[in-house]
C-alpha cells in the first residue's frame, strides 16, 4: 500500500523529466532556427522607407514581402505608400505590421521611432561605396533567406563592371547635385564611389554627402568632366555652358539622370559603367 | 558718419573682392585668376553690395509708409509672398525663371496688402501691417506645404530660401540697379514730406502733405526692390531692420541722410557678411548669406534694444 504512491510519484517525476527533455529539444530546435535564419525566423512584412532599396527586393524575389512604401517609390506599385521618407505616417506603418522597416538613415528614421512601430526592426541602408551596396545586398539576403539569389545578384552587378574598360588617362570631375545654389558631391556620395569605379576621380575633396561651393572653386580645380544631374533635386537647371560664370571652364558638361547617378542602389553599376563609355567616348587623353 | 559710411562701403568692397575661396595675385593675374575675378567675384559682390542697398532702402521706406520702427519686407508679407513665387518656380522645375515667379509673387502680395489696407484710398498703417503679417503667415504655410508635397526638392527649396549670390551675373547687377535707382530717385524729392510723415497724419496733412499719396508711392517702392531683392538672392533677413536702427542712433535721422545713407551702410554690410559666407569655410565651401545676416544681424539687434532701448529714435 504504502509503495504504490512512491510508484505513482516516480511515474509522475518520469513523466516531468520526459515533458522537460521535450522542451529542451525544443527550445534547442527554436534557438537553432533563430540561429541559422530558418524560415521560421526569417523577416516576411517590409517597409521600404529608402527607394533604392525596393530594386534590389524585387531581385531577390521578395516584391511579395514588401507591404509599405514611400510615396515616391515607383518600384513596388500595389505597395501601401504611408507618406515621405522623412515623414512616414506612423498609424500606417503601424496598420501594415511590418517585421522589418528599411531606412535610409537615423536622421531620416530615428531609433526612437522603432518603438513607435511595434515589433520591426530597423535597417539601415546607406552605403557610401559600390562595395558597400554589394554588402548591403548579402545583408538583406541574409535577413531574407535568399542568401543564393543575393550572392547571384552581387555576381552579376560586380561582372557588369567588367565591361568598364580602362582610360588612358584619369579624368577629373565635378558632380553638381543642384544649380542654385551649387551643391556638389563630396566624397562620401555614391557619386564618388561611381566616378572612381568608371575611371575618373571626384576633384571635390569635402568629407560631406553634398557641399555648398563656390563657383570661384570650380573654376580653379578645372575639372574635364562637369557632371549636372537633371531630377527632383535639380528639376530643368540652366545648362552650365549657358551660365554666364561658367563661360571660361573648358570643361565637358555632361547632363545624367539624377534617379541613376544619385541614388546607391542596382543602378549605380549601370551608372559607373555609362560614365566609362562618357569618359572613353569624349577621347579623354 | 558722412566719412565713415563711404568709407565703409569701398572697405568692404576691396576686402570682398580681393577674398574668396581662390587667391589671386592682383600683380600678376593668369587666365584663370583674370576669369575668376571677371566673371565671378565682381558680378557677385556687386549683387550683394546692390541687395544690401535695396533691403535697407526697402526697410526704411516699409518704415516711414507704417510709422513703425519693426517693419520691413518681412513683416509687409512682401518677401515671404516673393519667396512664395519663388518655391512655385523650384517646385514647376522653371529654374531660369525664379527670379520673374519671386517678382510676382512679390507684386500679387503687395497688391492684395494694398488691397486690403485701404479704405476709401486711404491707406490705414496698421491694418497694413496685419495684413502683411497675415500674408506672411499664409506665404509661409504654403512654403511649408510645397517642401512637404516635394521631399526630393526640399533640400533645394530651403538652400535657395537661405539666400546668396552664387548665381550673379552682370545683368542682372544692371537690372538689380536700375531698380533701385527708379525707387531712389522717385522718393529723392520727398525727403522733407518724409520727415513730415513722421508726426500724425493731420499734422502732416495740415502741412499740405498728400499723406495718401506718399505712402502708396514709398509702398510700391519699397515692394519692388524687395520683390527683385528676394528674386536674385533668396530671402535674406534683418538687413532692412538693423541697417536704418544703426543709422539712426548715429544721428541720421533726417530723411535726407538717412535714405542715402541706408543705400550705403546697407551695400556694405551685404559685401562683408557675403565675404564672411564664402570664406569661413574650408575648401571652397560656402554658408548661406541668410544665416550670417540673421545671426549677426539678430544678436547686434538685441543688444542695441536692451543696453540702448532709450536712444533708439526720437523717444529721448
Amino acid at each position: 500500500m504504502m509503495q504504490k504512491p512512491e510508484h505513482g510519484r516516480n511515474m509522475t517525476e518520469t513523466g516531468k523529466s520526459r515533458l522537460l527533455i521535450k522542451m529542451m529539444l525544443a527550445g534547442i530546435i527554436i534557438c537553432l532556427a533563430a540561429f541559422d535564419g530558418s524560415s521560421a525566423w526569417a523577416y516576411k512584412r517590409i517597409v521600404v522607407l529608402y527607394p533604392a532599396v525596393s530594386p534590389i527586393l524585387i531581385e531577390l524575389g521578395a516584391l511579395d514581402m514588401i507591404v509599405g512604401t514611400t510615396r515616391s517609390d515607383h518600384a513596388v506599385k500595389d505597395a501601401v505608400k504611408v507618406g515621405s521618407h522623412l515623414r512616414p505616417n506612423i498609424e500606417l506603418l503601424n496598420a501594415l505590421a511590418p517585421d522589418l522597416i528599411i531606412a535610409g538613415s537615423q536622421r531620416a528614421f530615428p531609433r526612437e521611432m522603432e518603438q513607435r512601430v511595434k515589433a520591426a526592426d530597423i535597417l539601415y541602408y546607406n552605403p557610401v561605396t559600390l562595395d558597400e551596396i554589394l554588402a548591403k545586398i548579402r545583408k538583406i539576403g541574409d535577413m531574407l533567406e535568399r542568401r543564393d539569389r543575393a550572392e547571384k545578384l552581387v555576381l552579376r552587378l560586380k561582372k557588369r563592371l567588367e565591361d568598364i574598360r580602362p582610360l588612358p588617362a584619369e579624368p577629373s570631375v565635378i558632380y553638381e547635385v543642384m544649380a542654385e545654389p551649387l551643391r556638389v558631391a563630396g566624397e562620401k556620395s555614391i557619386v564618388t564611389s561611381i566616378v572612381s569605379a568608371a575611371g575618373g576621380r571626384n576633384l571635390v575633396k569635402i568629407d560631406r554627402k553634398h557641399a555648398v561651393i563656390s563657383t570661384e572653386k570650380v573654376l580653379q580645380l578645372r575639372p574635364d568632366f562637369y557632371i549636372y544631374q537633371v531630377g527632383p533635386m535639380n528639376k530643368n537647371p540652366v545648362p552650365p555652358g549657358e551660365r554666364p560664370f561658367y563661360k571660361s571652364l573648358k570643361a565637358e558638361f555632361v547632363k545624367v539622370d539624377e534617379l541613376e547617378f544619385a541614388r546607391p542602389g542596382i543602378n549605380a553599376f549601370d551608372a559607373a559603367v555609362n560614365l566609362n563609355r562618357i569618359f572613353l567616348g569624349a577621347g579623354h587623353e | 558718419m558722412r566719412i565713415i559710411l563711404p568709407a565703409a562701403l569701398v572697405l568692404a568692397f576691396i576686402a570682398a573682392v580681393s577674398a574668396g575661396a581662390v587667391k589671386i595675385d592682383f600683380f600678376s593675374m593668369s587666365e584663370m585668376e583674370r576669369n575668376i575675378l571677371f566673371d565671378v567675384r565682381l558680378p557677385r559682390v556687386v549683387l550683394a553690395g546692390l541687395v544690401g542697398a535695396a533691403l535697407a532702402l526697402s526697410g526704411v521706406l516699409f518704415q516711414y509708409v507704417m510709422k513703425n520702427p519693426l517693419a520691413d519686407s518681412f513683416t509687409t508679407g512682401v518677401s515671404a509672398s516673393s519667396a512664395m513665387g519663388a518655391v512655385i518656380a523650384i517646385m514647376l522645375g522653371l529654374m531660369p525663371y525664379i527670379p520673374l515667379f519671386a517678382l510676382a509673387g512679390g507684386i500679387a502680395g503687395l497688391y492684395l496688402v494694398y488691397r486690403i489696407a485701404s479704405y476709401r484710398g486711404r491707406i490705414q498703417p496698421i491694418t497694413m501691417l496685419l495684413a502683411g503679417i497675415v500674408l506672411s503667415t499664409f506665404a509661409s504655410a504654403t512654403i511649408s506645404f510645397m517642401k512637404f508635397l516635394s521631399d526630393d526638392a526640399v533640400s533645394s527649396i530651403i538652400f535657395w530660401l537661405m539666400g546668396g549670390f552664387q548665381a550673379a551675373t552682370p545683368l542682372k547687377d544692371l537690372i538689380l540697379f536700375a531698380v533701385i535707382c527708379f525707387s531712389f530717385l522717385s522718393v529723392r524729392g520727398d525727403y522733407l514730406k518724409l520727415d513730415i510723415l513722421c508726426f500724425d497724419d493731420t499734422t502732416a496733412s495740415s502741412t499740405g502733405v498728400d499723406v495718401n499719396r506718399l505712402r502708396k508711392k514709398l509702398f510700391f517702392a519699397a515692394a519692388l526692390l524687395t520683390a527683385f531683392s528676394v528674386g536674385y538672392a533668396g530671402i535674406i533677413g534683418f538687413v532692412g531692420l538693423i541697417i536704418p536702427h544703426i543709422l539712426r542712433l548715429g544721428n541720421l535721422v533726417k530723411a535726407s541722410y538717412l535714405l542715402p545713407a541706408s543705400l550705403t551702410g546697407g551695400a556694405a554690410f551685404m559685401m562683408a557678411t557675403d565675404l564672411v559666407a564664402r570664406t569661413i569655410l574650408q575648401g571652397g565651401q560656402e554658408l548661406p548669406v541668410g544665416v550670417i545676416t540673421s545671426s549677426i544681424g539678430g544678436v547686434f539687434f538685441l543688444y542695441l534694444l536692451i543696453k540702448r532701448r532709450k536712444e533708439l529714435f526720437y523717444f529721448n
